[in-house]
């Protein structure tokens, strides 16, 4: 466990006491009530939802392939296109999940032996430069997806691409956003859960 | 200017911003500074859906999701008991094998440490191990086995090296075998003055545990049986593995409710997700190091330093130790293998056997601080001071290290079981 060092006892005990509280007070404690946690709330399990539907369609999606294969030799040209599509949105749906549930791969292992206080300015400037770097990617995705609807481009034997290609500039942009929620959210004291991986 | 942004991006790296945010910011400024158009990021991530294989990571890390839910490490536990409880040694030889088997199923994640810990740990203690061997012992493990197929790191090896995974994983097969042999001598040489007390070894034991897991041992045969077999390709056995999984786990013996399932699915994905956002930006970020000529002049660089082969591979082993200790597996494999290929490929090093060396070597990183993650999982799972996990791990690591030096050095050990 990190320990207290110099920083905070500087301080007054009881605001030593205090901040090292607010660091490690889990997340549930602070937000359980307020529009903004049952938006979270709302939008977690759409996401959970989401990534059930896609997950189990990619099994199924498989499996059935192998045996119109391999007994009927039936093959269809889309479905390892739409195999691989459904790789994209579960990666992008499981990477917000992984935002949500603060589990994102960081090298943040040293940041646990800061003191409390400065602990709380690091997982902030952290958080914020997610978000800065995921808005910028919602923004570059936003616009490819927007040259592929400009030129007509198709997938899957005539799907538009930017229909399956939406899920890009979306899910960084809520991304964008879940880290701003992050931020916030530790600036007012509440700890975000650092499970590593 | 070039400078200061490294220094920026290094500082936020430490204090804890995800790492393909930064990875991300890195292939942004630099193709801004190329003058490229920035959507040429967007379109690399787009790649993700372009890559057959990478379907199997959702579909084998959703099946090792499931698996570790309902009571297969028990079962696991209990057979390896029963096939191996004869030998000297006996439960901490089974607890290596059992971590291996399962750690191969469920991606290296930390997920065995958790799932098989609870159950070997006490059952070590009981044997009467000392305590700091058996932390050692269960912390090590955790990681051990992610050189057996159907492991993540060696899929996703094979797709950033552009490698057949089926030859990867016929590499893997007896470099690992050789970690267990290894470190199971190191246990019993340790524990050579522990009075052993047999388990209960009858065959109708082994007859009993062997029936109990008969909807598991199809597993392997499957996954390995369909690949070689020429049946079916990986992510299409990923797709069998997945649902055959969840036809036992949730129909069959009934171990996962229907109602679990939206969580453990989200869960897996989870990791997928943390694991394929590094990767799509990692395609950007390498296809940018790639058009500014970063191997040529890393390579000029080091082949200052370094003649032949032999001195190579040591440098390499020396870097690899490194970059485990700072860097987890699934980053370093996307970040890094991609710049040592065409490297290593100058001195004539196999690209397969490259990447069993990359991922031996990684492999020890799980146990290295700082960001060793068995240690924190570890720590956190029995409740001890991380001091005190490190240097129970030790042994484990130099025994390791001996291993992944023979591995390094004996090229034919990966390559012997391959068809070529």
């Amino acid at each position: 466990m990190p320990r207290c060092s110099t920083a905070c006892s500087a301080s007054s005990p009881s605001t030593g006491a205090r901040i090292r509280e607010l660091a490690e007070r889990p997340l549930s404690d602070s937000a359980q009530n307020g529009w903004w946690a049952r938006v979270d709330r709302a939008a977690r399990s759409i996401e959970t939802w989401l990534i059930v539907a896609v997950l189990g369609g990619l099994i199924v999606l498989g499996a059935a392939q192998i045996v119109l294969r391999n007994f009927f030799s039936i093959g269809f040209a889309w479905a390892d296109g739409l195999a691989r599509l459904c790789v994209l949105w579960l990666g992008l749906l499981g990477a917000l999940a992984a935002s949500r549930d603060g589990r994102h791969i960081t090298m943040g292992a040293l940041a646990r032996w800061l003191p409390p206080r400065l602990r709380i300015v690091a997982a902030v400037c952290g958080a914020l430069f997610g978000a800065g770097v995921s808005a910028a990617l919602a923004w570059v995705s936003l616009r490819f997806v927007g040259d592929s609807r400009e030129f007509g481009d198709t997938l899957l034997d005539g799907v538009p691409a930017w229909w399956l290609q939406a899920i890009m500039p979306v899910a960084f942009a809520l991304m964008a956003c879940q880290f701003v929620g992050e931020a916030i959210k530790r600036l007012r004291g509440g700890a975000v859960s650092e499970t590593p991986l | 200017m070039k400078v200061l942004v490294g220094v920026a991006l290094v500082v936020v790296t430490l204090l804890g911003a995800p790492l393909f945010s930064v990875i991300g910011a890195g292939a942004l400024l630099g193709f801004a500074r190329e003058g490229t158009d920035l959507s040429v990021v967007a379109i690399e991530f787009f790649g993700l859906s372009e890559t057959p294989v990478l379907v199997a990571i959702p579909l084998f890390t959703f099946a090792g999701f499931l698996l570790s839910a309902g009571r297969a490490p028990a079962r696991l536990v209990r057979l390896s008991q029963a096939l191996l409880g004869w030998l000297p040694g006996g439960l901490a030889i089974i607890s290596l094998v059992a971590c291996a088997i399962f750690t191969a199923f469920t991606g290296a994640s930390g997920v065995t440490i958790i799932a098989l810990g609870a159950l070997l740990y006490p059952a070590l203690r009981e044997v009467g191990y000392d305590e700091r061997f058996n932390l050692g012992l269960i912390t090590s493990s955790g990681s051990l086995g992610l050189l057996f197929a159907p492991s993540l790191p060696l899929i996703l090896y094979g797709i950033v090296a552009e490698a057949p995974i089926d030859d990867l994983f016929a590499a893997g097969l007896l470099p690992g075998i050789l970690m267990i042999v290894v470190l199971a001598s190191y246990c019993y040489w340790r524990n050579r003055k522990v009075a052993y007390r047999a388990t209960d070894g009858s065959w109708a034991a082994a007859w009993a545990a062997i029936r109990e897991a008969r909807w598991d041992l199809p597993l392997p045969i499957v996954v390995l049986g369909g690949i070689y077999g020429g049946f079916f390709a990986v992510s299409e056995a990923a797709a069998v593995t997945a649902l055959y999984v969840a036809l036992v786990e949730l129909v069959i013996l009934r171990e996962v409710a229907w109602r679990d399932l939206p969580r453990i699915m989200r869960e897996s994905m989870v990791l997928v997700g943390a694991i394929l956002v590094i990767l799509g930006v990692s395609l950007a970020s390498t296809n940018l190091m790639i058009d500014t000529g970063v191997p040529q002049r890393l390579f000029a660089w080091v082949s200052g330093y370094v003649t032949g082969p032999t001195t190579f591979m040591i440098a390499l082993l020396v870097f690899l130790l490194i970059l485990g200790a700072i860097l987890d597996i699934f980053s370093a494999t996307v970040l890094i293998v991609p710049l040592l290929l065409p490297i290593a490929a100058q001195y004539g090093i196999d690209p397969i056997h490259l990447g069993i060396v990359f991922l031996a070597a990684m492999e020890l990183g799980y146990l290295t601080p700082p960001v060793g993650l068995n240690l924190f999982i570890a720590s956190h799972r029995f409740e001890k001071d991380i001091t005190e996990i490190y240097w129970a791990t030790q042994p484990f690591l130099l025994v390791s290290l001996l291993a992944v030096i023979i591995i390094a050095f004996w090229p034919d050990l990966s390559l012997m079981l391959l068809n070529r």
